[in-house]
């Protein structure tokens, strides 16, 4: 098992693609079926520029950290930013629906949950907003 | 991501490939529809053909691209969309939105329609 990944970045979205290139690479080692990939990562993408976005107000000298444990039957993506906001609340936007599916933004959530079944939100002990994503590995 | 632009008759041709993520490159993206509609463009086709990977930023631009077109009383159309962009319109409900087509003459041909 493979547990603690740990990747820390500046809250840049210049940064995206190396964290895109990162939650693919620990998803193939912790097994992920190829064909899933992408799918993961733009999960886990959305969570991250989500946290980079609204929790850290995309401030470079405020980090952003993706937490990865490979464990049985399932791999755990949490991602940590330093503020202390409630996507679920904060982002209360339903871009599917009436006159906001054509809207600009705030989809993000939407396609994390389709794409991965299961993303939850929390705060951590600090306060700080975590956001864990499960992929199950079959 | 790159773009690249061509013109085919009265249609504005704007292809894009590589990653479709968030950042300045989508300005660039936002932008030549902006110039496409201010060059008197009213029929935009977009292909995706070559996009490996797309978020929610990449459709939030394919919908202000639909949205800058449309208000100039154009239409955009999409081709070539991926399988995995193809879901992602579906979860968004943009399937509702956007024509898309596989095939370009086609394409072409609805928007000259």
């Amino acid at each position: 098992m493979l547990k603690g990944i740990r990747l820390t970045v500046p809250s840049d979205e210049l940064m995206l693609e190396t964290v895109q290139v990162f939650v693919e690479s620990v998803g193939m080692a912790g097994g992920v079926l190829p064909e899933e990939l992408t799918s993961l990562s733009i999960a886990v993408m959305e969570l991250v520029r989500n946290g980079m976005k609204h929790g850290n107000r995309l401030n470079p000298a405020k980090p952003l950290t993706v937490t990865v444990d490979v464990l049985p039957g399932r791999i755990s993506f949490q991602v940590e930013d330093t503020g202390s906001w409630q996507p679920d609340r904060d982002l209360g936007h339903r871009p599917g629906e009436g006159s906001e599916l054509l809207d600009d933004r705030g989809r993000g959530i939407l396609i994390a949950r389709n794409l991965a079944k299961w993303v939850e939100f929390d705060l951590t002990p600090e306060g700080k907003t975590r956001a864990t994503l499960i992929w199950p590995l079959t | 991501m790159k773009i690249n632009e061509e013109n085919k008759g009265t249609v504005k041709v704007i292809r894009l490939s590589g990653k479709v993520i968030s950042g300045p490159d989508l300005m660039e993206v936002k932008t030549a529809f902006e110039s496409a509609v201010n060059n008197d463009f009213r029929r935009i086709l977009v292909d995706l053909g070559s996009v490996s990977w797309m978020d929610s930023s990449g459709l939030g631009v394919l919908v202000s691209g639909h949205t800058t077109v449309s208000r100039a009383g154009g239409r955009m159309v999409i081709l070539n969309a991926t399988k995995k962009i193809h879901e992602l319109f579906i979860i968004t409900k943009l399937i509702t939105v956007f024509d898309t087509f596989n095939d370009e003459t086609e394409a072409l041909a609805a928007l000259e329609g």
